[in-house]
C-alpha cells in the first residue's frame, strides 16, 4: 500500500511529501474527531512547574514586561551561560548566549546567519523535517547521513565523514534525536568532533531533549570538547525539560560573532522574545531543578508502558535512550506508515505520526509520543491492537 | 572563546556587516507592563492559572483570530475569514514572513513610504526596495501614512500587474477607514499586518490576515516559531476585546 491509496483522504495525500505539513494535516484531521488520544505532537502534557508560573505572574503584576534587547535580558543570558558551563561543560560567557523564540527559531537563526546558497548541511536521517525550511530558505543543500535501528540510531563519525564534500559547511546533530529517541554517545561525539575539525565544519547541535535521557545513558555536549567551542552552535530551550512549550523561550550558545550575526537576523525576523517568557525562563534555570528529575521519572515509567505495548503489537524499535518519543518499526503490518497512521486515527482514534513525516524513506516507521498519562497510553495500545489485527497483511 | 573562522561567507558578511534595522521608536509606544490595565493583568494571570502554558493552535487561539476578523470587518468593512488569520510574534515576524514568501529573490518591493521596517527582511529575502515603479516589482508595501492619492494610483498598478499588497497598520500615525482590500479585485492579494506592540510592548503580539496565500504564510511562521507565546495571546485578546 502507498500514499496513493484512495482510502487516504486528499488533505493527507496532498501534503504527504512535506513532512511538516503532513504532521499538521493529521493534527487538523484529529481535531475534527471525537475522543482522540493524541500521541503525535511533542507537547508535554505536564504543566509548567508552579514556581516558574509564579515568577511570570509576579513579573506581570510588577509591570516588568516591557521590551528587552533582541539578544534577551542580560540576567537571563548570564544565567544560561552559567548553567551551560556547569551542566554542559561549555566554555562560554554571557556574550556567547542569546535567547530565542523557542528552540526551532534558534536553528532558523543559525542557518540564516551561517549558510549561503550551495552550502551543504549534513543532516542525520531520519530528521526533524521542520528544519528543512530553514535550510532551503538559505539556499543550503541537505545531505543525509544514515543512521539505523540496529545501532539505536547513534551517529557514526565514519558516516559523517563519508558525506563530507568540498561544499560541506555544517553538520546538524539532534541529540537526543527527534524522531528516533536515539542519542549520540560521548565516544561517537569525540570522533565526530575530530571529523568536524579536520574538515572545518560548523556543528549545530540541538540539545532540546538533553535533560530527558534515560538511565544508564548520559547526555554529552560536543561543544565542551577541545577545539569545538569555536565551531559549535548549541541550541536548547525550556520547552521540553520544564514543560514550557507555550512560552516560546529557547536559547543559543555560540561564538560571540555568531551570536551577533544571529541577533541581527532576529532583529528583522521576530524581534526579542516575549519578556514574560524570559522571566519564566530565568525562574526555570535558576530555580530548583527537582521538577526536571520528577518529569524524567514520569517519562521513564510511561516509556516502559509504551514499549510493552509495542512488543504486543509486534513492532521493533531502536532503544529509546532519550527524548519523548518512540520510533517504532511497523513493517510487520505490511502497511505504508502514512496509511497506517490514518487508519489508527480514523478507526482507533489514536494520533501518531508516520515515519515519512521525518524523511522520505521511513515508510515503515511510526513516531509515537509518551506525552499522555499511563492509563491513557494503555488505552491507546488497546485501541491500536485491533486496528493492526484487522489490516495486518 | 575564539570566533568561528568559517563565519566569512557572503550572507554572514551581509548580515553581520550591516547595521541592524531596529524599527523606529513610535512616539506612542508605551513602556510596557507598568501601564497595563488591571483586566489585562488578570487575564494573563488567569490564563497561566488554568494552564495555558502549552503550544496553542499553530495559527493562534481561535478567539483571537475571530476578533481580528471581526475587527477588520467593523473597522474597514473587509471580509477576512478567521482561518486566514495567523497570530505572530509581533508585526516584525509578519513582515518577514510576507517578504520571504511573497517576494522571489532578486525581485523588487515597491515602498512609497518609510522602508525602515522592511529593509532588513527584504535583504534577507534577497529582494530590492524601490520607491518608484520598476519592471520587476512583485509586492507593494503600503501603510496608512502614505498619501491616499499615491496609494490609489499604485493600487491601480497593482491590479494591472498582479502585485501582492502588504498593508501594514502597525505603528501607523494616520488613522483612516481606507483599506486596499475594499477593492474586491485586489482583496485576494492583500495581506493586512497589525500588532498590539504599542499597547503591549514586550509581549510580542501581532498578526497577518487575508489573501489567497494565507495558509502558505502560516506555514512560514510555523517553520520559524511554531506558534506565538500563549500567555501573550490571552493578554492580547483581553486588551483587544475591552480596550482596542
Amino acid at each position: 500500500m502507498t500514499t496513493e491509496n484512495p482510502n487516504i483522504p486528499e488533505e493527507v495525500r496532498a501534503v504527504a511529501a512535506d513532512g511538516t505539513q503532513l504532521r499538521y494535516a493529521l493534527m487538523e484531521m484529529a481535531k475534527g474527531l471525537d475522543d482522540i488520544i493524541a500521541l503525535g505532537r511533542g507537547d508535554p502534557d505536564l504543566d509548567t512547574p508552579p514556581h516558574i508560573v509564579d515568577a511570570a505572574k509576579a513579573a506581570i503584576r510588577d509591570g516588568r514586561t516591557g521590551p528587552t534587547p533582541v539578544k534577551g535580558m542580560d540576567a537571563l543570558r548570564a544565567a544560561i551561560a552559567g548553567h551551560m558551563r556547569a551542566v554542559n561543560g561549555l566554555p562560554i560567557d554571557t556574550e556567547n548566549v542569546m535567547v530565542s523564540t523557542g528552540g526551532q527559531e534558534g536553528l532558523f537563526l543559525a542557518i540564516q546567519a551561517l549558510i549561503d546558497p550551495g552550502d551543504e548541511v549534513l543532516v542525520p536521517d531520519p530528521r526533524y523535517t521542520s528544519y528543512d525550511d530553514a535550510i532551503r530558505r538559505a539556499g543550503g543543500v541537505m545531505v543525509s547521513v544514515p543512521t539505523n535501528r540496529e545501532d539505536a540510531f547513534n551517529l557514526e563519525a565514519e558516516a559523517v565523514e563519508a558525506a563530507v564534500s568540498p561544499a560541506s559547511k555544517a553538520l546538524l546533530i539532534v541529540t537526543p534525536s527527534n524522531p528516533t529517541a536515539g542519542i549520540v554517545t560521548e565516544d561517537r561525539l569525540r570522533a565526530i568532533a575530530e571529523v568536524a575539525i579536520r574538515h572545518n565544519l560548523i556543528v549545530i547541535v540541538d540539545e532540546i531533549y538533553g535533560k530527558i535521557v534515560y538511565e544508564p545513558w548520559k547526555h554529552f555536549s560536543i561543544g565542551s570538547l577541545p577545539g569545538m567551542a569555536e565551531r559549535t552552535i548549541t541550541l536548547d530551550a525550556f520547552s521540553k525539560a520544564y514543560a514550557m512549550t507555550g512560552w516560546r523561550c529557547g536559547y543559543v550558545a555560540a561564538p560571540a560573532n555568531v551570536i551577533d550575526a544571529m541577533a541581527r537576523v532576529k532583529q528583522v525576523t521576530t524581534g526579542p522574545v516575549a519578556t514574560v517568557s524570559q522571566w519564566a525562563g530565568l525562574a526555570a534555570i535558576t530555580g530548583a531543578q527537582d521538577c526536571v528529575g520528577d518529569y524524567l521519572k514520569v517519562y521513564t515509567d510511561r516509556r516502559a508502558v509504551l514499549l510493552d505495548g509495542l512488543d504486543r503489537m509486534g513492532f521493533a524499535y531502536g532503544e529509546p535512550r532519550g527524548g519523548l518519543f518512540v520510533w517504532a518499526d511497523c513493517s510487520s503490518t505490511g502497511i505504508h506508515a502514512t496509511e497506517l497512521s490514518y487508519l489508527l486515527l480514523k478507526e482507533g482514534r489514536v494520533l501518531v505520526f508516520p515515519g515519512t513525516a521525518f524523511g522520505e524513506k521511513w515508510r515503515e516507521y511510526l513516531r509515537i509520543t509518551m506525552l499522555e498519562p499511563i492509563d491513557t497510553l494503555k488505552e491507546a495500545v488497546e485501541r491500536m491492537l485491533p486496528v493492526l489485527e484487522r489490516y495486518r497483511a | 572563546m575564539q570566533t568561528a573562522r568559517t563565519l566569512s561567507r557572503p550572507l554572514a558578511q551581509r548580515v553581520a556587516g550591516d547595521q541592524p534595522h531596529p524599527p523606529a521608536p513610535s512616539p506612542r509606544l508605551q513602556g510596557g507592563g507598568a501601564q497595563l490595565p488591571q483586566q489585562v493583568i488578570e487575564a494573563a494571570c488567569s490564563a497561566l492559572d488554568r494552564g495555558e502554558t502549552h503550544y496553542t493552535d499553530r495559527p493562534g487561539i481561535p478567539e483571537f483570530r475571530a476578533w481580528v476578523a471581526d475587527h477588520l470587518r467593523e473597522r474597514y468593512a473587509i471580509s477576512v475569514d478567521p482561518a486566514e488569520v495567523t497570530i505572530t510574534c509581533g508585526s516584525t515576524e509578519a513582515r518577514f514572513v510576507c517578504m520571504t514568501h511573497l517576494v522571489p529573490p532578486g525581485s523588487t518591493v515597491l515602498c512609497p513610504g518609510d522602508a525602515s521596517r522592511i529593509r532588513g527582511a527584504a535583504q534577507l529575502a534577497g529582494a530590492r526596495i524601490a520607491d518608484s515603479i520598476q519592471d520587476d516589482v512583485c509586492l507593494l508595501y503600503l501603510t496608512p501614512d502614505v498619501y491616499r492619492e499615491t496609494s490609489i494610483e499604485l493600487l491601480q498598478r497593482a491590479e494591472e500587474r498582479d502585485w501582492w499588497i502588504v498593508y501594514d497598520l502597525s505603528f501607523a500615525l494616520t488613522s483612516s477607514p481606507f483599506h486596499p482590500a475594499q477593492n474586491e479585485k485586489l482583496a485576494s492579494r492583500v495581506v493586512t499586518i497589525d500588532s498590539l506592540s504599542e499597547q503591549l510592548a514586550g509581549w510580542r503580539l501581532g498578526w497577518m490576515a487575508g489573501s489567497e496565500m494565507a495558509l502558505r504564510l502560516r506555514a512560514g511562521k510555523q517553520a520559524m516559531t511554531i506558534c506565538t507565546t500563549a500567555v501573550s495571546q490571552w493578554a492580547g485578546l483581553e486588551w483587544a476585546r475591552t480596550l482596542f
